[in-house]
């Protein structure tokens, strides 16, 4: 029923690993590591590659907790808070048990958002079947509603940067009429498909990432202090959680739930979680002066993320965060459309989806949890001699995607500068990827819409579906208005 | 009325309906984000475009790294064309190891050029020999 053999689990074991060492790097994230790996799933089924890839996934993500709490640096944007209580665990001595209470929880979380994962996804997926070009068109305009709600105090930029990206993506020709449109003449061989994924991907999310950090000197280490040196006062054990549960399975849920949201970050789902965990909490005072609530709040929700993330790319084909919009490139390079129809064709990678998982999940817990002394001198290997690997991968992933075009390697410098320079004027990177992935769809469900209903605009508001739709955009608009105001006062009063 | 809630779809011209549309929100919201930002300078009581203090890099920025960072990937892309993979690749991978290494002394250097003949030639192998996929 699944594809799972010993080339599928060292896929994984190996994805875990290179996963978690870009995750505890900070500077280099979890999604640099999926897609500077992605050229690696060329000669591959997509099946084994999504046991390299999910692992990627989910040791990225956990990884960076290592840095958080040792040095109070998140190794990842998702890590945010996990330093909040790790660090001051760790100066008093505690900083094996806070990492094993970190390495649990985020094992804990993972597993939930899988469980939400397995039975969410078919459902949605069932209801989605029977869209139609209207209500597609509605679910791509929610999604990028969603995301522009959620980049708090910045909602114009993020819709701003959603829509250049739906525009970017429609450069070259156009299938309905083979008309091409917004393609310089010199270009336009090149351009005739437009820009490709894969280098625009690892061009935003590696090249202007590294850009960043040459700008700051490309910085060799971060440890100034050996935390682990000392004697530690107080050992990890399981008796630790226990009086968690409740906090745990709520920060599951968190993540999971924000995981879901079309592209929310992995840090909005520790922030949101923490902020609960501090709500519900019976001394909201000490939080923040290490408390194993939570740290654990923080890893749960951004591990909760991994399975979360995949909810709507598995039944709308709408990526979740810019780590599964890594993963789209994936699937089409191999082929394989996702969306509705997704499971219902493809059974057997969806069990093997599941049950990679669930491997990723565990393989990380125990390459994490026992060794985790000799592991966290991770964070001292030095970038300056990983970021030109990652180079090498990088061009070679673009060159080769379409079977060698160096146009796309052309392509790959010039996103990185974009990439580097929407961070400069604070366009968020990944609401532009995920209007760049959507952007044709959009365009396809509007036209199609359009041309059945000899072009008017009505109906778009006629079927009842579209307009249950309609109403969560609206909701989220409000939500997003109040909730952006509130942002802009906390920001100003801190200012 | 209903004209109003008419988009007329015509053939030859399809492929110019959604970029209009996304090129007219786009002003829209390029109009309201400066609003927005005049808005915020008025009641900050400063000008709109104050370029004064502000930088664009960050203070005592790396320019070789940075700029060399750029500079190397393009020079990459013709070191490909004339050298070829191997050869290209390991001359700029060199490159950059020694651009971001910290140390420049000859044996920091050294190490920089092995690790970059190492990287270079797995990758080479893995790819290009035991995948069997196109390199430049």
């Amino acid at each position: 029923m699944i594809t799972f053999g010993i080339v599928q689990f060292f896929a994984a074991l190996i994805g875990v690993i290179i996963g978690i060492i870009f995750g505890a790097l900070p500077g280099m994230t979890a999604t640099m590591a999926v897609v500077v790996f992605l050229p690696l799933t060329y000669a591959y089924d997509l099946s084994t590659s999504l046991y390299l890839l999910l692992g990627l996934y989910v040791g990225g993500i956990s990884g960076g907790l290592i840095p958080a709490i040792l040095i109070n640096i998140p190794g990842t944007p998702s890590s945010i808070t996990t330093g909040f209580d790790g660090y001051p665990m760790a100066k008093r001595g505690e900083g094996v048990r806070a990492l094993r209470i970190g390495i649990t929880a985020s094992l804990v979380g993972g597993i939930i958002s899988l469980i939400v994962l397995a039975f969410f996804t078919p459902v949605l997926a069932r209801f989605a079947i029977k869209f139609s070009a209207v209500e597609k068109f509605l679910v791509i305009l929610f999604a990028m509603t969603v995301i522009a709600a959620l980049s708090r105090g910045n909602m114009t930029k993020g819709i701003f940067s959603g829509f250049l990206g739906v525009l970017i993506s429609l450069i070259g020709i156009f299938p309905d009429n083979q008309m091409m449109r917004m393609v310089p003449k010199i270009f336009a061989d090149q351009l005739r498909d437009g820009f490709q994924l894969l280098p625009v991907l690892i061009g935003l999310f590696a090249f202007s990432q590294m850009f960043e950090q040459a700008e700051n000197g490309m910085k060799d280490t971060f440890v100034e202090e050996d935390v682990l040196k000392g004697k530690q006062t107080r050992k990890f054990s399981f008796k630790d959680l226990k009086g968690q549960s409740i906090n745990l399975i709520r920060s599951s849920l968190i993540g999971t739930f924000i995981g879901v949201l079309p592209g929310v970050g992995g840090s909005a789902a520790s922030l949101m979680s923490y902020s609960q965990c501090k709500a519900w909490s019976k001394h909201p005072e000490k939080l923040g002066t290490g408390q194993v609530e939570g740290l654990v709040a923080s890893e749960a929700a951004n591990n909760g993320l991994t399975g979360g993330a995949l909810v709507p790319l598995l039944s709308l084909g709408i990526p979740g965060d810019s780590t599964t919009a890594a993963l789209v490139g994936a699937f089409m390079l191999q082929g394989v459309q996702v969306g509705p129809l997704f499971i219902s064709q493809n059974p057997k990678l969806w069990y093997t989806i599941l049950f990679a998982l669930l491997l990723c999940n565990i393989l990380m817990f125990i390459v994490m949890f026992y060794p985790i002394k000799y592991l966290a001198n991770i964070i001292k290997v030095p970038m300056s001699k990983l970021y030109p690997a990652v180079v090498l991968m990088s061009v070679v992933g673009a060159f080769s995607a379409r079977n060698g075009n160096m146009f796309d390697v052309v392509t790959l410098i010039v996103f990185g500068v974009i990439g580097y320079l929407f961070g400069k004027i604070g366009l968020p990177s990944t609401t532009f990827l995920i209007g760049f992935i959507l952007g044709r769809d959009l365009e396809k469900y509007f036209v199609d819409s359009l041309k059945g209903s000899g072009g008017s605009l009505l109906v778009f508001f006629q079927r009842p579906m579209g307009l249950v739709i309609w109403g969560l955009i609206i909701i989220f608009l409000i939500y997003a208005f109040f909730d952006n105001r509130r942002a802009r006062k906390q920001n100003s009063a801190a200012a | 009325m209903f004209d109003l809630f008419k988009i007329k779809i015509v053939y030859s011209k399809s492929h110019w309906v959604m970029p209009k549309i996304i090129i007219g929100v786009l002003i829209i919201l390029g109009i309201i984000i400066l609003i927005q930002e005049s808005m915020k300078a008025k009641r900050e009581n400063r000008p709109l475009f104050n370029f004064k203090g502000k930088r664009f890099f960050v203070e005592n920025y790396d320019k070789l790294k940075l700029f060399g960072s750029i500079a190397l990937l393009i020079i990459y892309i013709y070191a490909m064309k004339f050298l070829g993979f191997i050869f290209g690749s390991i001359i700029v991978i060199s490159l950059f190891n020694i651009l971001y290494s910290p140390k420049k002394d000859k044996k920091s250097i050294l190490i920089c050029i092995a690790i970059s003949v190492i990287e270079t030639l797995i990758l080479w192998f893995v790819f290009g020999y035991l995948f069997e996929i196109t390199l430049p």
